[in-house]
């Protein structure tokens, strides 16, 4: 099963300064939905540890996340797999920043591949629970890099 | 002196075994209960396909009640991979019964985990760490066939088998043909059975015999004790095991054979306690076996000016799933059906099977020749729809003949006996035919979508194991046996024991119906053994219960047993009462089940027989030493090995038949298909026991009206199961059942020794009548019905010009002379 996700929002801060954000471990992971924790391994892999739960279906996912492409101050894209209930995920999540007048202008594109039992035991509900993680997401990145609000498209 | 000759082989005789299943007294694998037994769970992949980077069992092994653990990559160092029945290439396929170093579907077994108890052992199996890298998965046999992503490396395709079954002048045909259809795709869902008690196994590795045994619900257990003995390394003789009631099997538990292994080894590993695994319902569906899926291509039919099929070619493609095991069987078994119940000479089939990323399939009931019968009812109604001719009378004019049985097939298969248009008849009849039409008529006025469609079908039963060899010259299988004995215990009692494994089918009644018969006496007075038990010396390579055939295989054994019995108990009668063996009579006395001297009156009961035998042999004159009043018989079936280069031989004993005739609406806001009304007519020969054969066309009416409208393993596009539980996979169930009207006929076959004929499989004619019915509803609107399965989300996305586009993937040519 395959969740696709993408959107675009404006911040005021410089392309340098969100790449710098977005590639800090230590400031994006809390970033993520139901985050309990992060050990970073090094610049460029950490692992997340995120609370799941999918109607009874309740546990804890180690996310093993690694930055997979960097381009300063023009890209980043993570690439993530973790496993929980049954189930696999892997996803990959890509940040593409562009200047805007005197901010950034971020457009993110992702998608998530669900595999294992979950999704006969929850596919129906995975879609709009997946998106609505996605917008929580966004959400705090932009709260923490005093944007405006962005939407899934 | 009661008996006189009272025959019990036909009498609705209540089954034996209701008593103890109907009070919830019935002894399952699972109830039974072994001193310091430990538990098994396995870790399943979530993934359709992936390499395995590496495995942690460590934090599994720290929870306290984690005795051991077993990976894949264990046990290949410890066992040989299970026996492949193909030739090469799907004969290089290395299959062990956990994944070695990658996954091919989702739900396979990577990792084994053994702890004190259930509840420990799934948590440890939570702690268990598999780090996969995904691959492409393939999850269609058609795409599979194109080796862009292969599952088994070491076999350098995905394709299993292939060869041509070819018989009569096809291009004859083809030339002299009034007509040609031509019908672009067909496709034959993949399904499965769900029984109420799912797979379970104990296995105990003993240490101080080095024997291992097994109670578990394996219905084809001297099958899997070949694969197991070669697999782990030990001599067939020191592998027991024990059956008890089965609560449903339907084939799906003939490939239990790499569970069992895990389990034996397991018990190995744990110092040689028993271990127990219990299979959720949700791993039944996603791992245990699946039923055969069937792509169908390129059809081309020929027909002649009134209608009568000449020839047919196509190209069917099987989809076996990951592993083949009991394939590619499949290949061949569909051709014991050959042409159905129709009478063309000409045919081209070209049958190709592939792995593809899903659970690997096992016998399901009907098995492969389903999928064929469902083909070739569905080129019959498409034929009779574009040329007009109802479906009734294209059957008449395309059926089988009574008086051409016995009937030899193009391939060489003999169907013994049958009578289709008196079928049809009774079901027409029962299902009142002209009054349904009008109603249908009047439907259609209105706008709403009625069909009526018929089913005719074969339940083939009492397999020739030669033809194996047509898929594989190599394979050291052909013929068919079942073993039985029959005793006197030492007290007297009458005691029957038989290689077969029944599951429900009422083996231990009719068993005892052939005996009463043969000794004259009464079924209750004889003690039928339940389950299978290897140690009870009467099974062979074949036994099981399986393809249709314990009422010809099981049956014919038994009753050897019985004569051998009886011929043993005259001469030592004789002896005793001081009378000529002619003089004898069977039956029950005062003091119960006796052998009476007509000349001087003098009598001997069974008790009085088996004292001399077993207790009292000294008054044993030396000449009768030989008669031990516990016989043992072994039935074998009068095949020969199949000619493998032509593809031909017989390939089965007998041909019982099914005609189903269904009324079927299709709602027009909801898209719901309902039955309106249903007949089943049925004929298995001479009945053994009517109740019981009864039961079981109910039991396949419904097992096939599930299939064909509420059962359906789904797949996503990268190999994920999305009916794993009953939520999404749906089976029938009393509640969705309609009323089923029922008839028989009797042909009886001149095969078997009873006239029987092995039944209980049913042909899926529900599956082939409801695509009929649907046909007939919507044909009109220019929809055919391309798939075995719908249900009202098929049937809206057909009625949108999604799918089954008549317009699309029928084509018809009509020549000079076509009357039809």
């Amino acid at each position: 099963m395959s969740i696709k996700f993408a959107g675009a929002f404006e911040v005021s801060r410089t392309p340098e300064d969100v790449y710098d954000f977005l590639t800090d471990p230590n400031k994006f992971a809390p970033l993520l939905p139901e985050f309990r924790g992060v050990s970073v391994e090094d610049a460029r892999h950490f692992t997340v540890k995120v609370n799941v739960g999918i109607s009874y279906i309740k546990g804890i996912a180690d996310v093993k996340m690694h930055l997979a492409e960097s381009v300063r101050p023009k890209r980043a894209q993570y690439k993530g797999q973790g496993s929980v209930a049954g189930g696999n995920v892997s996803m990959v999540a890509a940040f593409d920043l562009a200047l805007a007048g005197e901010g950034t202008r971020v457009a993110w594109q992702g998608e998530a591949q669900v595999f294992g039992r979950l999704i006969s035991v929850a596919g129906g509900l995975l879609e709009p629970l997946g998106k609505k993680q996605v917008q929580k997401l966004i959400d705090g990145l932009q709260a923490a890099l005093h944007g405006e609000a962005g939407s899934i498209l | 002196m009661s008996g006189n000759g009272q025959k019990w082989v036909g009498k609705a005789v209540p089954r034996k075994e209701e008593e103890r299943l109907l009070r919830g007294l019935g002894k399952f694998a699972d109830d039974i209960k072994l001193r310091e037994t430990l538990y098994l769970r396995f870790v399943r992949s979530p993934y359709a396909h992936a390499k395995i980077i590496s495995i942690s069992t460590s934090e599994a092994e720290k929870i306290p009640g984690v005795v051991c653990s077993l990976t894949g990559a264990e046990i290949a160092l410890q066992t040989q991979p299970f026996i492949e029945i193909a030739p090469d290439a799907g004969g290089k396929i290395r299959d062990y019964p956990l994944a070695v170093s990658k996954v091919r579907y989702q739900g396979e077994p990577v990792v084994a985990v053994v702890a004190e108890s259930p509840a420990i052992a799934d948590d440890a199996a939570e702690a268990v760490q598999v780090d996969y890298d995904a691959l492409d998965p393939v999850v269609d046999a058609e795409q599979a066939l194109s080796d862009t992503s292969i599952l088994h490396e070491e076999a350098g395709t995905n394709k299993v088998w292939n060869g041509v079954f070819e018989y009569g002048d096809v291009e004859k045909a083809f030339r002299e043909a009034a007509s040609v259809i031509e019908i672009d795709r067909m496709h034959f869902h993949r399904f499965s059975s769900t029984p109420l008690e799912n797979n379970v196994v104990i296995a105990q590795w003993d240490h101080k015999d080095d024997r291992i045994y097994y109670w578990c619900n394996n219905s084809f257990p001297s099958f899997a004790i070949q694969f197991l003995a070669a697999h782990l390394n030990v001599h067939i003789d020191r592998i027991r095991v024990q059956t008890f009631d089965i609560g449903g099997s339907f084939g799906i538990k003939i490939t239990s054979y790499p569970q069992m292994a895990v389990c034996a080894l397991a018990s190995r590993k744990a110092g040689g306690r028993p271990v127990k695994w219990v299979e959720t319902r949700s791993e039944h569906m996603t791992s245990s076996a699946h039923g055969n899926e069937r792509t169908f291509r390129d059809t081309r039919v020929a027909l002649d000016e009134n209608g009568v099929i000449t020839a047919i070619t196509s190209r069917h493609i099987d989809d076996c799933g990951a592993y083949p095991r009991y394939e590619p069987l499949g290949c061949v078994i569909w051709s014991q059906v050959f042409p159905g119940v129709y009478r063309f000479k000409n045919a081209r089939i070209d049958f190709s099977q592939a792995v593809t990323n899903k659970c690997p399939v096992g016998p399901n009931r009907g098995y492969s020749r389903m999928q064929h019968l469902w083909f070739l009812e569905r080129v019959v109604d498409i034929c009779a729809h574009e040329l007009g001719i109802p479906a009734d009378e294209m059957r008449l004019r395309n059926y089988i003949r009574p008086e051409e049985f016995p009937y030899t097939t193009p391939n060489g298969c003999v169907y013994d006996s049958g009578n289709y248009p008196r079928m049809l008849e009774l079901a027409k009849s029962l299902i009142g035919w002209d009054s349904w039409r009008k109603k249908q008529a009047e439907a259609h006025k209105q706008g709403r979508m009625v069909g009526i469609g018929i089913g005719t079908t074969l339940d083939s039963g009492t397999n020739n194991f030669g033809q194996s060899q047509i898929v594989n010259p190599g394979a050291p299988f052909s013929g068919n046996s079942q073993g039985a004995n029959c005793k006197l215990d030492i007290y007297g009692e009458v005691v029957v024991a038989v290689g077969s494994c029944p599951q429900g089918q009422g083996h231990e009644t009719t068993a005892a119906q052939v005996v009463a018969d043969v000794l004259n006496i009464t079924p209750d007075l004889v003690t039928v053994r339940t389950g299978f038990d290897t140690e009870r010396n009467v099974h062979t390579g074949f036994s099981g219960t399986y393809a249709s055939q314990f009422a010809v295989s099981g049956l014919s054994a038994v009753h050897g047993a019985a004569q051998k019995l009886k011929a043993e108990m005259t001469r030592l009668s004789a002896h005793v009462l001081e009378s000529k063996p002619e003089e004898l009579e069977f039956g029950i006395g005062a003091q119960g089940p006796e052998i009476r001297s007509k000349s001087n009156g003098k009598s001997i009961n069974y008790w009085g027989l088996a004292n001399i035998v077993n207790v009292n042999s000294a008054v044993l004159p030396p000449e009768l030493y030989e008669v031990t009043l516990n016989c043992r018989y072994i039935w074998r079936a009068p095949f020969k090995v199949p000619d493998t280069k032509r593809k031909y031989g017989n390939l089965t004993m007998t041909y019982a038949s099914q005609l189903h005739v269904a009324v079927v609406e299709v709602d027009r806001d909801t898209f719901i298909p309902r039955i309106l009304d249903y007949v089943a007519v049925d004929d298995c020969g001479t009945v053994i026991n009517p109740g019981i054969v009864e039961g079981q066309v109910y039991g396949a009416t419904a097992h096939g009206i599930g299939a064909a409208l509420l059962e359906t393993c789904a797949y996503d596009e990268v190999g994920n199961m999305l009916t794993s539980t009953f939520s999404d996979y749906i089976p029938i169930t009393a509640m969705n059942m309609p009323n089923v009207k029922y008839g028989h006929i009797e042909t009886p076959s001149p095969h078997s020794y009873s006239g029987a004929k092995g039944m209980g499989e049913g042909g899926a004619a529900p599956i082939h009548t409801i695509s009929a019915a649907l046909q007939d509803a919507l044909f009109a609107k220019g929809v055919f019905i391309e798939d075995s399965f719908n249900n009202a989300d098929s049937l809206f996305r057909a009625l949108h010009g999604e799918t089954g586009q008549a317009a699309k993937l029928v084509k018809v040519e009509r020549r000079v002379g076509s009357k039809a």
